[in-house]
């Protein structure tokens, strides 16, 4: 089933972040409270494009969000983002609410407001620079991941039932020999938290397990085929 | 027939690298500040400096040995000679002149006379031998000549030649220099009183004072007594000579206070400056460092996640209150327009490995910063901030190494955190550097012990490490996950994950054991 995902504000940071979000995998929203910008939207080829005042509440409420839709708060003015997060965090308490902020003073408001996950322009563009400086071979790795340029990807792989692989421990299969390198898992026994196979303890795999995989995508696939074998018993 | 071998000779010296080669390393190694092995040359001075005044001083009370006379005449005179010479010849280039004038000659169709070049050499090597660290290092020759023992006390001369090499005297001097004006000014009223107060006590006195018998003790009592030191060997006796030396009593206080204002004034207004080209100093000194450019937001996360910036790095800001902010907030910044010139220019850009840091809020500032030092030099590495799409393109012609265009970094992280959520959570974790997902990359060059070894032979499991790839040389491929075979090579990086402490536990291990 297709995820929603409300992209609030279609100024020069919508515009963008809507054209780079997977259109498969999610049902797009566009939301502003400005004609033309909506305009723009709509020549843009969105069929969803939605004018309402986003200050009043009685039209946000009428928005299909549930708990597992995608709300993307990027209105062009700082303050009427804030007060967006503020009235959507209220209104839908369950749903995810993502923003881009431009300094510390905004990160902090939004947080306070409710949003899941605020992205501080300076902070990953800091981040990103010290990367490139202290850490270059690492960042152009990392780099490949997200765009998808070179051969080698990060794939997230569910351990089928009676798999070979359920009830082994993690450090007992030797992955690097078929080309790919396990980096963490996460492990519904524990809890959903995302734990890095070099956080020194030893996990047990069970199926139901998504395990986190780095290597080249042919690898990658065979390994997803091989994993599939049936446990002998 | 001899200006045509001379030219000939010319085109020799013109033609031959070796020649030039030579000339170049001693022109580093004697006048380039920025020159790495000049280091070891002016040490060799400092010491020949203080052991031979130190073989003066003891010389004073002691009978100096053989070895140490020898040493003094000899060594240090012949080495001083020679520095001298050399000095002298890199100063210029006599067969380039010769060749310049030998072809507009050819070209005008005129006939070519050595005349014109040899009188400009002579100027320039003139200016050269009146320079006043020539005349110190040509004094601080002379003590050699033994016959003449007051010769002895050009060693002292040797001192002079520490100026050299300390750049502290050659600020003050150029500080004082700023105020030329004012202060010739009181030399000139200091010369005046002298002069005409020491002549009038020499009048009222000569016959009756019996310390005073010729003008030179006059003007000796005059600035004695001006300069407020008064040592009262001379003093006047007359009443008309205590009148004289009252009234250059209180013009010597009045001289004096005023010399020190104009001294403090000039040092006031430069401390800046001083302070700036000590930072610049200071920085020059490191094999690689970071010059910033521009205070501003990015500037401030950048430097709160650098945290183990040591002393390399350095804020330029054209912004005043920008720079004063930046200094309050415990930086290292200095005031100054990093898209000109002679700003850049004054990092020693040859020999140590510069990386620019455009991030001011204008965009044409940040495109002019990149082409500034990419035209003063190709070696340093600019990683300049856009704000869209069309500016990255502008910095990339500029030859900007990276482009940051921060509003897509952060829509790409946006987008990851919706699109690939797990992975999200991961790559987040690696770039903000949890304490959980370390991301190192050793060289294998600083771990010797690792050169040669395979793979297979390096147990990164128990160290809880996990092992991502090899990038073979600098500019080579990175190989992902390579097979336990490979041999490790000295301009490998590793690149591995962990704990934070299990790398540096992995760290401290191969080095030990190297030792």
């Amino acid at each position: 089933m297709k995820k929603n995902a409300f992209i609030f504000g279609y100024g020069q940071r919508g515009n963008s972040f809507s054209k780079g979000l997977k259109k498969d995998d999610f049902h797009l929203y566009i939301v502003d409270s400005d004609k033309k910008l909506c305009q723009e939207a709509k020549d843009d080829g969105y069929v969803d494009v939605l004018y309402i005042d986003v200050t009043k509440d009685e039209a946000l409420e009428e928005l299909a969000i549930d708990d597992d839709s995608y709300i993307i708060c990027v209105m062009e003015d700082e303050h009427l983002n804030v007060f967006l997060t503020l009235s959507l965090r209220a209104l839908f308490p369950h749903a995810t609410i993502v923003a881009i902020s431009d300094s510390i003073h905004v990160t902090q408001k939004l947080k306070m407001a409710g949003a899941s996950k605020v992205i501080d322009l300076y902070q990953v563009s800091a981040n990103r620079i010290h990367n490139i400086l202290r850490k270059p071979i690492a960042t152009k790795l990392l780099d490949s991941f997200v765009s998808d340029s070179y051969a080698i990807s990060f794939r997230e792989m569910l351990i089928p039932e009676n798999s070979y692989l359920d009830g082994m421990m993690a450090d007992s299969v030797n992955f690097s020999t078929q080309g790919v390198l396990l980096i963490g898992m996460i492990d519904v026994e524990l809890s959903h938290k995302f734990i890095f196979i070099t956080s020194g303890i030893d996990h047990k795999l069970d199926s139901g397990d998504t395990i986190v995989c780095i290597g080249h995508d042919h690898d990658l696939d065979s390994f997803e085929e091989r994993m599939k074998k049936e446990k002998v018993v | 027939m001899i200006s045509k071998l001379i030219v000939k000779f010319a085109f020799l010296l013109n033609n031959s690298s070796r020649y030039k080669q030579v000339k170049l390393f001693f022109y580093n190694i004697l006048q380039n500040p920025d020159y790495p092995y000049k280091k070891y040359l002016d040490s060799l001075m400092i010491f020949l400096i203080l052991t031979s005044v130190g073989i003066l001083v003891y010389e004073v009370r002691n009978p100096v040995p053989e070895w140490m006379d020898t040493y003094d005449i000899y060594v240090v005179s012949i080495i001083f000679l020679i520095e001298y010479l050399l000095r002298f010849w890199v100063h210029d280039d006599l067969h380039k002149m010769i060749l310049k004038e030998y072809e507009e000659a050819k070209f005008l169709h005129k006939p070519f006379s050595l005349a014109l070049p040899l009188k400009e050499v002579f100027k320039q090597k003139i200016q050269y031998i009146t320079s006043p660290s020539a005349i110190i290092d040509l004094l601080a020759i002379l003590p050699a000549y033994r016959p003449l023992r007051i010769l002895r006390i050009f060693v002292l001369f040797r001192v002079f030649k520490l100026l050299r090499y300390t750049k502290s005297i050659n600020q003050f001097v150029d500080v004082l220099a700023t105020k030329r004006f004012e202060l010739f000014t009181l030399l000139f009223l200091l010369l005046f009183i002298t002069v005409t107060a020491g002549i009038a006590i020499y009048v009222f006195e000569e016959t009756q004072n019996p310390n005073i018998t010729t003008l030179f003790d006059a003007f000796y009592w005059a600035l004695v007594t001006i300069s407020t030191v008064g040592y009262g060997d001379i003093s006047p006796v007359t009443q008309e000579g205590k009148a004289v030396s009252m009234l250059i009593i209180v013009s010597g206080i009045a001289m004096i206070s005023f010399v020190t204002s104009v001294i403090v004034s000039a040092f006031s207004e430069k401390l800046d400056e001083l302070k700036e080209s000590r930072i610049i100093e200071e920085l020059n000194r490191n094999d690689a460092f970071i010059i910033i450019c521009g205070y501003g937001q990015m500037t401030k996360m950048f430097l709160r996640q650098e945290r183990e910036l040591n002393d390399d790095y350095v804020i330029i800001d054209n912004d005043p209150q920008k720079v004063k902010q930046a200094i309050k907030d415990g930086y290292k910044a200095i005031n100054e327009d990093a898209s000109r010139h002679d700003v850049i220019s004054k990092f020693n850009l040859e020999y140590r490995n510069i990386t620019i840091l455009s991030l001011t809020n204008s965009d044409v500032e940040n495109v002019y910063i990149t082409l500034n030092a990419k035209s003063l030099s190709r070696k340093i590495r600019v990683i300049a901030r856009a704000s869209d799409e069309s500016i990255k393109r502008k910095l990339e012609l500029a030859g900007a190494d990276h482009v940051l265009l921060p509003s897509s970094v952060a829509n790409m992280m946006l987008l990851t955190s919706i699109n690939q959520p797990v992975m999200y959570n991961g790559i987040h974790a690696i770039l903000t550097g949890k304490n959980v997902a370390h991301m190192d990359e050793v060289s294998v060059l600083k771990y010797a012990e690792l050169i040669g070894k395979k793979i297979e032979d390096i147990d990164f499991k128990s160290y809880k490490i996990l092992f991502i790839g090899i990038q073979r040389g600098s500019d080579g491929e990175f190989i992902f996950n390579p097979s336990p075979d490979t041999l490790l090579q000295e301009e490998d990086i590793l690149l591995m994950m962990g704990l934070k402490i299990s790398i540096e536990y992995f760290k401290e291990r191969h080095q030990r054991s190297h030792l």
